[in-house]
């Protein structure tokens, strides 16, 4: 029995040595290490002397008196295998040299100093308990102290760094305490008789050892397994540092992969080890999996980088525009696929009819190189603009209804638009939690404002910068918000910056009108007598004012003393007004055209009639039944086409919009950054630093840029089908461009402002740019008739009628009538009312949840606070019972069933009263050799030995928060 | 030909930068023009003209009273690039909490921050300042002598800053410098402190502070300290002096030793 219970105390040792193992030394001759780290483990706290000997002697310093004598009394009890082990062991150790010895023992040191380091802070008690082994160390040592004093200094430093990993293994939590009390209630006692040739038998594979082992001692190895499986799990819930939690995680992952698959038997192992390595593979396979996913996500690996260097605000551009680009490639899939595609394969070919021909006088400049950015010429009259479709009904074999398709297509794509926008404001608005953050506006600052995704020295130390002067400002507005002085300036100041922006504002837009009508004065003189500056004049200006007022807003904007997120909002309006006064001042122009070109169309009409009229009578007198004349399809008199023309302007504003992008993006960004650069050498002041500096990337400038983009391409789209096209490469090159700017050129911002609280403010100006594009292009759609030569609406009154016409011709006439009643004013009216009270419904609806999850919140927190309350009560109730006890204890006599008894009050008490006596008795009986001679290990015996151990046994009560114990130590009893 | 709307649309960005760059173009204004016109009205240096001002205004043996009349003239009625007052303060602070005894001061100009750290040093300490000008050096010797400060506290050497490094040792026997001062030519921070480290004049705890080490700025000198790893480097950030809204700042490096 006294055999068996070692050989459980072997396996316990066993188990703790390899995690002990593990933990100094990396996996790396992890076999090996586990042969010399056992030999001074075992000895560790119960026999230094014989440790030291034992490595002097390997060095080759003693000889004569080995510790062989001593392991063979030792091993006296142990049985064969064990003997044979230790042979083993030891002729293997010897074999090795001593230089190799010292290495390995330098290398644990250097492992132990920083598992020393790790545990350092953990207790005290600890240091005392290794004190005393010191001490222990020392009187064993005597004489020879002097001697051998660099090898025992390393002796002691072993075991100072042994034992502290143990000791700060077992203290921090009662979890942990549990287990390993456990492990030393058992294990220690024996250890201490036998523990030499016990842990030799470690030396021996794991699996070595476990074949050997009973169905018992496999059904705690499993237990013990099932413990690790359980801690890995809760591992993430414990109240210990994170340093400590990996160690441990590592440890059980270790322990369980050593173990797991020596379990099995046979067959079962080979299927065990089968499947280890397919789940393996799996997982590999599985991470490789997700790397390809994330490889697969457009530029993502491009944002990620950008993020590291510049903070999240700057990814969310690249974000944003990501974003935008995926939006594009479905508004192109759409015009590309079921307008431009169907009409270039079964459309009528070029040339054919008058709309789809160059005019005779444009013939000569139709293939000029200026063609590419004016889109006049060839590109003029192709798939590319509105003019060119014709009105057939049905073209091709496929019968494609090209009229209704261009139509829903262009309704189509906006109502996608507006889906996409208010779904994904709606996911954004989840986002955020509703109520007032501003309570703990410090803890805030503090605690959740770092940016974790930044991994750029540089960026790190702008963000440290930001982060304390919000705090600062933090602090400064918290006292200003007390006292407000002088508020009538600061009060005078805003009105002025507003005016001085409004004044701006008003300039920008009368110098856009300005050039617009002039550009209008030059068109009916005729373009072609007015060089390039002219007659791009009306986009290079509103580019220009796009750029440079922005900028002037910026500087005014310092006169206001906001707040800079107040600031920012502000300067977002401010470009917003700005962006769209320039637009609708560039519409309403466009209206103007359309009215001119109408009038001209009045004109080409009758003119047309004469021309007819002319033509017929001039050539072909009399015979009416001859063929008719066949008129080249060039010299047909053609009308303005005003659709072509919207279409055209809006396709020249967006080339001439991503030139002024691109070239602000070259000369701002880049020329400026080289200059600032390579001229730093040998310029009389820091360039880098002081006046120009590298520029920073302007978000709230480039997604303002970005939006009003998109509203053109929504608003021109209709009219010409190419622009989401064109958007979608300008938005590719951009993406290209942008990024490998903003790495390149540009530093990061010093003003970092949340990245995510601005996103939907961002959409909703999408959304408000959607709306406001939308309008004029419905105005156009409604009210102006289409042109009569050139489109696919060509000889109707309104675009819209083409759905009526397929209503009454491609369905069957029933169903024209339901519609026709369906859209009687006495069903849409109250189902127009139906839609309202809904609405008002829903919205109702989702303030009151909104209330409620307030309430909830609230709730919370002065839960919150209760609990605190209780808990600091309860505690101090706990500290006075504590003291109590510990009178209550010190009155007593020191016998064990009282302590037993205090045990179950408080364990910490205990637990400490443990560590004293432990050291006492073993202060008192430093010899273990008696013990070993002991021929029935009683637990009595042991109680006078080692106190924490033995005290569980003794005590008829278990461990506080260890039920199992009792049941255990039962169980090691009886065998 | 550009039409006039064009160049009109560039009126924001004029507009945009002049109001940026205000402070700077007040700064060419005052330092330069006004320089320029002066001399050639009165026909003497700048350095001289300050040097009557103080003169006629302050009061001869009071360190502070010229030192005031030196920023009011300076704010007042011309500029000078002196440490100022604002970045003087900190120096204070500074000489407060070290007590050198050794100063060398590179760069003395008009003799401000001479004035300046002498008043504030321990008795027995010296300081060994540098001029190349000797115009100057005159001029600032006069003020120093004015201010009540003698050849024992302050040693004023008319030579570049190079030659007189390495000579230090041998010529003034100075085994240690507790603190160096630099305010000369901001092209001359970085080979001046590198002067300093290889003639073994620093030792553990020397501080060095270098004025202006962001606007004009001395950007090689800074990455030289924060790199080499010799120094425990502090930046205080300031305004540029006698002109608001130009920031500057002073450099403070604390010599960590050779290891």
């Amino acid at each position: 029995m006294v055999i068996f219970s070692r050989f459980t105390s072997s396996w316990k040792h066993l188990r703790y040595f390899s995690i002990e193992v593990d933990e100094g030394n990396d996996n790396e001759f992890n076999l090996y290490y586990v042969g010399v780290e056992d030999h001074s483990e075992g000895e560790k706290e119960q026999q230094v002397k014989q440790e030291g000997k034992r490595r002097r002697e390997r060095n080759g310093k003693i000889s004569g008196r080995t510790a062989s004598e001593k392991r063979s009394a030792v091993t006296k009890n142990s049985d064969k295998r064990e003997k044979k082990h230790d042979k083993h062991q030891k002729t293997a150790r010897e074999r090795r040299g001593s230089k190799t010895h010292e290495k390995r023992r330098k290398r644990n040191n250097a492992d132990e100093e920083v598992v020393e380091e790790e545990c350092s802070k953990e207790k005290n008690v600890k240091n005392e308990r290794t004190k005393t082994s010191k001490l222990e160390d020392e009187k064993e040592q005597g004489g020879k102290k002097n001697k051998k004093k660099s090898v025992k200094t390393e002796d002691v430093d072993r075991n100072h760094g042994k034992m502290k990993p143990r000791d700060c293994n077992d203290v921090p939590t009662k979890e942990k305490t549990k287990n390993r009390k456990k492990l030393e209630t058992i294990s220690e006692p024996e250890s201490k008789s036998d523990s030499e040739s016990d842990l030799e038998s470690r030396d021996d594979k794991a699996v070595g050892v476990l074949s050997s082992l009973t169905p018992e001692e496999l059904e705690m190895l499993k237990e013990a397994m099932e413990e690790k499986k359980k801690l890995m799990a809760t591992l993430r819930g414990k109240p210990w540092p994170m340093k400590k939690k990996l160690i441990i995680l590592r440890e059980s992952q270790e322990f369980l992969e050593k173990y797991e698959g020596a379990l099995g038997k046979g067959k079962g192992r080979k299927l065990y080890a089968y499947k280890v390595v397919m789940m393996k593979k799996w997982m590999k396979f599985q991470r490789d999996f997700e790397n390809f996913k994330t490889a697969c996500i457009p530029w993502e690996m491009k944002i990620k980088e950008i993020e590291s260097h510049f903070g999240s605000s700057v990814a969310s551009y690249f974000i944003f525009l990501r974003w935008m680009y995926g939006i594009n490639m479905i508004l192109f899939g759409l015009t590309f696929g079921l307008v431009m595609v169907p009409e270039a394969l079964m459309g009528k070919p070029y040339g054919t009819l008058p709309r789809k021909t160059v005019p005779r006088e444009e013939e000569a400049s139709a293939m000029n190189f200026a063609v590419l950015w004016d889109f006049g010429g060839y590109a003029k009259y192709s798939v590319l603009f509105y003019g060119y479709y014709n009105n057939q009904r049905a073209i091709g074999w496929l019968k494609f209804r090209m009229p209704l398709s261009y139509f829903l297509v262009g309704v189509g794509t906006v109502a996608y638009s507006y889906m996409v926008v208010i779904r994904t404001m709606a996911r954004n608005a989840n986002e955020e939690g509703g109520g007032d953050d501003t309570i703990f506006n410090f803890s805030w600052k503090a605690f959740t404002s770092w940016d974790y995704l930044i991994g750029n020295p540089e960026t790190a130390d702008n963000k440290f910068a930001s982060i304390t002067t919000s705090i600062k400002e933090a602090i400064v507005e918290d006292q200003e918000s007390r006292k407000d002085d002088n508020i009538h300036l600061t009060r005078f100041l805003r009105v002025l910056a507003n005016f001085l922006v409004l004044c701006c504002l008003a300039g920008s837009g009368y110098l856009i009108y300005f050039v617009v009508r002039r550009s209008q004065k030059f068109a009916l003189v005729g373009l072609e007598k007015y060089g390039w500056w002219e007659r791009n004049e009306v986009n290079m200006v509103m580019s220009l004012l796009g750029m440079f007022c922005p900028m002037l807003f910026d500087v005014i904007s310092t006169l206001e003393n906001y707040h800079p997120r107040i600031a920012l909002q502000w300067q977002l309006g401010r470009i917003f007004a700005l962006f769209l006064g320039n637009l609708y001042t560039f519409i309403i122009a466009l209206m103007d055209a359309i009215q001119l070109k109408r009038a001209e169309e009045d004109i080409v009409k009758t003119n047309m009639t004469i021309w007819q009229a002319n033509l017929y009578n001039g050539t072909v007198p009399d015979n009416s039944t001859a063929p008719p004349i066949t008129v080249h399809p060039a010299d047909v008199p053609r009308g303005p086409c005003w659709e072509t023309m919207v279409g055209q302007e809006f396709v020249r504003l967006i080339i001439s919009d991503t030139m002024t992008t691109y070239i602000t993006l070259l000369i701002g960004d880049f020329f400026r950054a080289v200059l600032v650069r390579f001229l730093n050498n040998c310029w009389c002041w820091d360039l880098e630093y002081g006046f120009p500096s590298y520029s920073e990337f302007d978000v709230s400038g480039n997604v303002l840029g970005l939006i009003f983009n998109q509203g053109m391409i929504w608003m021109g789209a209709f009219y010409a089908p190419c622009l989401p096209a064109l958007n979608l490469f300008r938005l590719h090159v951009s993406m290209y461009l942008q990024c490998w700017a903003v790495m390149c050129c540009n530093v990061p911002q010093e003003r970092v402002f949340k990245a995510s609280g601005s996103n939907n403010f961002y959409m909703a100006m999408l959304l408000v740019i959607l709306f406001l594009s939308t309008l004029p292009a419905i105005y156009t759609i409604v009210s102006i008739p289409p042109s009569f030569d050139c489109g696919p609406f060509s000889g109707k009154s309104r675009m819209f009628d083409v759905i009526q016409e397929t209503l009454e011709t491609d369905f069957p006439a029933w169903f024209g009538m339901v519609f026709s009643y369906a859209s009687n004013p006495g069903l849409v009216l109250p189902f127009l009312l139906l839609l309202v009270l809904a609405l008002y419904y829903l919205q109702s609806t989702s303030k009151t949840y909104k209330r409620v999850n307030m309430e909830l919140k609230k709730k919370l927190q002065v839960q919150n606070e209760e609990n605190k309350k209780k808990n600091k009560l309860a505690a101090l109730k706990a500290a006075s019972e504590l003291e109590q006890a510990t009178n209550a204890v010190g009155k007593h006599s020191n016998t064990d069933s009282d302590l037993g008894m205090n045990e179950n009050d408080n364990s910490l008490n205990e637990t400490q009263q443990h560590r004293q006596k432990g050291q006492k008795s073993r202060y008192v009986h430093p010899s273990q050799g008696q013990h070993n001679k002991d021929p029935h290990p009683i637990s009595s015996t042991h109680t006078t030995t080692r106190p924490p151990a033995s005290r569980s046994r003794a005590v008829p009560g278990h461990l506080p928060g260890n039920p199992q114990q009792p049941q255990r130590n039962s169980h090691s009893n009886r065998r | 030909m550009a039409s006039p709307a064009i160049a009109l649309a560039f009126l924001p960005l004029l507009l945009t930068l002049i109001i940026r760059y205000r402070y700077y173009f007040v700064l060419l204004y005052r330092a330069v023009l006004i320089r320029w016109v002066r001399d050639c009205l009165s026909g003497i240096s700048r350095e001289e003209r300050a040097y009557q001002y103080i003169l006629t205004h302050a009061t001869p043996g009071d360190p502070q009273s010229i030192l005031d009349t030196f920023d009011q003239w300076c704010s007042k009625v011309e500029f000078i690039s002196n440490i100022g007052p604002k970045k003087g303060k900190i120096l204070d602070r500074l000489l407060q909490d070290h007590c050198p005894l050794t100063v060398l001061e590179l760069g003395t100009h008009c003799g401000y921050s001479t004035v300046r750290m002498a008043r504030s040093l321990p008795i027995g300490a010296r300081i060994y300042s540098v001029e190349m000008d000797e115009r100057n050096a005159a001029v600032a010797e006069k003020i120093i002598r004015l201010a009540g400060f003698d050849d024992d506290m302050v040693e004023l050497m008319v030579r570049p800053s190079d030659e007189v490094i390495p000579r230090l040792r041998e010529d003034f026997g100075v085994e240690r410098l507790d603190l160096v001062f630099m305010d000369h030519w901001k092209r001359c921070y970085l080979p001046d402190l590198q002067l300093l480290e290889g003639s073994g004049l620093l030792g553990e705890g020397s501080l060095i502070v270098a004025d202006n080490v962001i606007f004009p700025g001395a950007p090689n000198f800074l990455r030289h300290a924060r790199r080499s790893g010799l120094y425990e480097v502090r930046v205080h950030r300031a305004t540029l002096e006698y002109i608001r809204g130009i920031r500057d700042g002073m450099a403070e490096l604390t010599f960590l030793g050779i290891k």
